[in-house]
Order: structure tokens, then C-alpha cells, then sequence
């Protein structure tokens, strides 16, 4: 959190999480590499380093683009996604490794210089199938650079989240753009099927989950008047969201109220809402839990207050709160999006009604 | 792409570089902790990281730090 910036804030699952990727990067990098050169008897060293890197940095960029749809449909992919800052960065060094062993390869040894070379060697800017492809890697590369450039959380809180995120979408122009490099380059000299098949496997898997999650979340934001229907009439602005023995004990439901996605929290006998986006990367605060009183994030763990939105000290982030009421078992919940860090009274639950509540599971 | 062109875009290139070098090497020893009082003690290795992003973004760092001293006065 952002409280004295650290270079990295390590801890034992960050440890291991990089200790993973590291030693799945390199197990790949050996055996592709390997395999390359005992399989072919025109491989050179130069060319089997310079697809080496490049298909790792391409099946990486797969990997961080999938994790963020697994985890919403699956909670067991969670730990994946706490560190993909650290994937998104070896994806850049791996395809800047990539470039520029390609770059001292093909274009070192003429009399201009190497950038200009890259960019002029191929001038058949109307032609689709040779289309200098090299163009298509040097975008992708300066947009997964700028990524990795501002991925700390430095950049995240001075530039603001909503700017921050939008210029980390631009990872699905940078996908797309190595789609194409790979179709238009490498694809048209190697014609094997297998080759052109994983290529758009691996894009309609992206697609694919991107496109269910989505559909999922979706399903889940059917405002609460629309959920409920018998309980539409609103009730001093309160609209009934969910029913008390819906949310499990130091976890949340979340719903829509007002057009937004708010976690209602069941802890200790009472119920707070909080709106359901983390300050620090949108993480969906209401498939988190409370841990040691506080809300936390199910992403990078970064908590609040559930009566207030805000963090502990000396962490500042804040979060809108929601005014809450219990009739009966019925959880009502006020539209009005309070300021971040506005503090709401809780609502007490009767802890009888709550013991004979059925179980119930926590929606997403 | 012809070469006058690629020849330009290096050129620019360099240039925008060499420039947010020069922004972004005072902006991450003195003026991040301006800027963000959550840099202000921040150890070495933190401000080595940060570099790139300042180099690549030192037009928009360079606003933050004149606003900064601004905010403080003479």
C-alpha cells in the first residue's frame, strides 16, 4: 500500500511466486532452444535464441491476459493473478531480449545504422502478406515497455487509477499486434499446420475466457430491484439487496444498487457496504474476506475498514461506503454512494436469526 | 517505410530520450518525493525502478515537479 514506496514489497508468496516463473522461463528457454537445434540441422544458435525468446515472450503474454478471466470464474486461479505485475515484466524482458538479438542478427552488419535498417529494410507498407512485420514487434514492444515502465504502484497513484488502467489495457493492442507479427512473419516461412493452429488456439482461448467471464459478471449485475422483484418498492431510498443468511460469515455479496457494484460484508454480528472496486487495481473487493477486522482485497491484499472505507494507518486509500439496514433477515442497502471514506454506522445483526440461516454461497 | 522517414523517426526518437533522460535523472533523486510524499525516503533501488517510466513519461513528470514547486512556494 502506499504508504513509503519500496522497489519491490517481498514477502514469502512473492518469493515463491517468482521463484516459479523464473525456473518455468528457464526450463522452457532450455528445451525449446535444445530441442531446436538437436531436431534441426539448418538451426543456428542465433536463430533458435531469437524464436526461443520470442515464443516464451508470446505463450507469457498468454498467460497474464488468461489469468484475469480464470481467476473471476474460478477463485483457485487467485494466486495466480497476486503477482502479474512480475509476468508482465518478464514478458517485456523476454521480447526485449527477443528484438534485440534479431536486431544484431539481421540488420547489424549493413552501413546504416541498426534502427534505421529495421525500419527501412522492408518498404512494402501496401502489401498484406509481406508487410514488414518487424514494424508490427517494434509497437508491441514500446507499448509493453511503457507497461512495464509504469507498473509500480508510483506510477498507479500518480497518475491516478482511471489513467493508469486505460493505458494498461492497451496490452490487448499489444497482443493483437504480436498476433499479426507472428501470422505475417515467422508463419510465412514455417507452414507447418500445427504451428498456425496453436497460434489461433492460444488467441480463441484468450477471447474465449475474456468473453465468459464477462458474460458471467454480466449475469451477476442484475440490479437488486430486478433481482427481488417483490421487494421493488423502495423503502426510504432502501433497497432490499440480498437476504442475511445469502452473505457467509467474514465474507460478502456482492450486488448492484444505483447502477454499481457494492460488496456487502457480514462480520462479527454486524453488515457494512463498500464499494466493490479497490482503490489500487479494481480488484473486486467483495470476493475478498475480512482478515484481522479489515476487508481485503482477494488481488494484492491491500484492506479497509468496513465501517469507514478507508485503510488502517498510515495507508490512505479510501473507498465509497453505503449506508446499510436489517429487517428481519432482509438486507437493505441505501443507493447513495457516500464519499470514500465516510464513515456509516453498521447495521447489528439478530445473531438468532443469523444461526438458523441456511448456508449459501458467495456470488461473483 | 523509406529511409528519410525511419532516419526522422530515429532521430526524434534519440532525441525525446536523450531529453527525458535528463528530466527524469533529478526528477527521481529530488523531485519524486516532491511530488509524492511516499517517495520521499524511498531507498535507491525504488527510484532505479521508477527511472524508465520518468525517461518515457518525462514531459508529464516535468509538469508534476514544476506544480510541486509551485504548491510549496520560493
Amino acid at each position: 500500500m502506499s504508504h513509503g514506496y519500496k522497489a519491490v514489497g517481498w514477502n514469502r508468496q512473492k518469493r515463491l511466486y517468482d521463484g516459479v516463473l523464473a525456473a518455468g522461463v528457464a526450463t522452457y528457454l532450455l528445451l525449446f532452444c535444445g530441442g531446436m537445434l538437436l531436431t534441426r540441422d539448418t538451426a543456428t544458435l542465433e536463430t533458435a535464441l531469437i524464436r526461443d525468446l520470442g515464443t516464451c515472450a508470446l505463450l507469457l503474454l498468454h498467460v497474464v491476459l488468461v489469468v484475469g478471466p480464470l481467476a473471476r470464474l474460478d477463485r483457485r486461479f487467485l494466486p495466480l493473478l497476486y503477482n502479474r505485475r512480475h509476468l508482465g515484466v518478464t514478458t517485456f524482458l523476454l521480447g526485449l531480449a527477443h528484438g534485440t538479438f534479431a536486431l544484431v542478427q539481421y540488420h547489424a552488419g549493413g552501413n546504416r545504422p541498426w534502427l534505421v535498417s529495421l525500419l527501412s529494410a522492408n518498404p512494402r507498407l501496401g502489401s498484406f502478406s509481406q508487410f514488414p512485420f518487424e514494424l508490427l514487434g517494434v509497437l508491441a514492444l514500446l507499448i509493453l515497455f511503457l507497461m512495464a515502465a509504469t507498473s509500480h504502484d508510483f506510477w498507479l497513484a500518480n497518475l491516478g487509477a482511471p489513467v493508469w488502467k486505460a493505458l494498461h489495457m492497451a496490452v490487448y493492442l499489444a497482443y493483437a499486434l504480436l498476433i499479426a507479427h507472428v501470422a505475417l512473419g515467422v508463419l510465412q516461412a514455417e507452414t507447418h499446420p500445427a504451428l498456425a493452429g496453436a497460434l489461433v488456439a492460444g488467441a480463441s482461448t484468450v477471447v474465449g475466457l475474456h468473453l465468459l467471464a464477462g458474460w458471467r459478471e454480466r449475469a451477476g449485475d442484475r440490479p437488486a430491484e430486478a433481482r427481488l422483484p417483490s421487494s421493488s418498492e423502495a423503502d426510504g431510498g432502501f433497497l432490499e439487496v440480498c437476504r442475511l443468511g445469502e452473505i457467509p460469515e467474514k465474507r460478502a455479496r456482492i450486488v448492484t444498487v444505483g447502477g454499481e457494484r457494492v460488496a456487502v460484508f457480514r462480520y462479527d454480528g454486524k453488515v457494512s457496504a463498500v464499494s466493490n472496486v479497490c482503490r489500487h487495481q479494481n480488484g473486486p473487493l467483495g470476493e475478498g474476506r475480512i482478515v484481522g477486522g479489515c476487508i481485503t482485497c482477494p488481488w494484492h491484499g491491500y484492506q479497509y475498514l468496513p465501517e469507514t472505507g478507508s485503510s488502517p494507518p498510515p495507508f490512505a486509500e479510501k473507498v465509497p461506503t453505503y449506508r446499510v439496514r436489517l429487517e428481519g433477515d432482509r438486507v437493505l442497502v441505501h443507493p447513495f454512494a457516500h464519499p470514500p471514506g465516510t464513515r456509516q454506522e453498521p447495521a447489528c445483526s439478530d445473531m438468532a436469526t443469523l444461526a438458523t440461516a441456511p448456508p449459501a454461497s458467495i456470488e461473483s | 517505410m523509406d529511409i528519410s522517414t525511419a532516419q526522422a523517426l530515429v532521430l526524434g526518437l534519440g532525441l525525446y530520450t536523450g531529453l527525458g533522460v535528463l528530466v527524469a535523472l533529478p526528477f527521481v533523486l529530488r523531485g519524486a518525493g516532491r511530488v509524492d510524499p511516499g517517495a520521499e525516503r524511498a531507498p535507491w533501488s525504488f527510484r532505479l525502478l521508477i527511472l524508465p517510466g520518468a525517461v518515457a513519461l518525462w514531459p508529464l513528470v516535468a509538469r508534476w515537479w514544476l506544480r510541486a514547486r509551485r504548491r510549496e512556494g520560493p
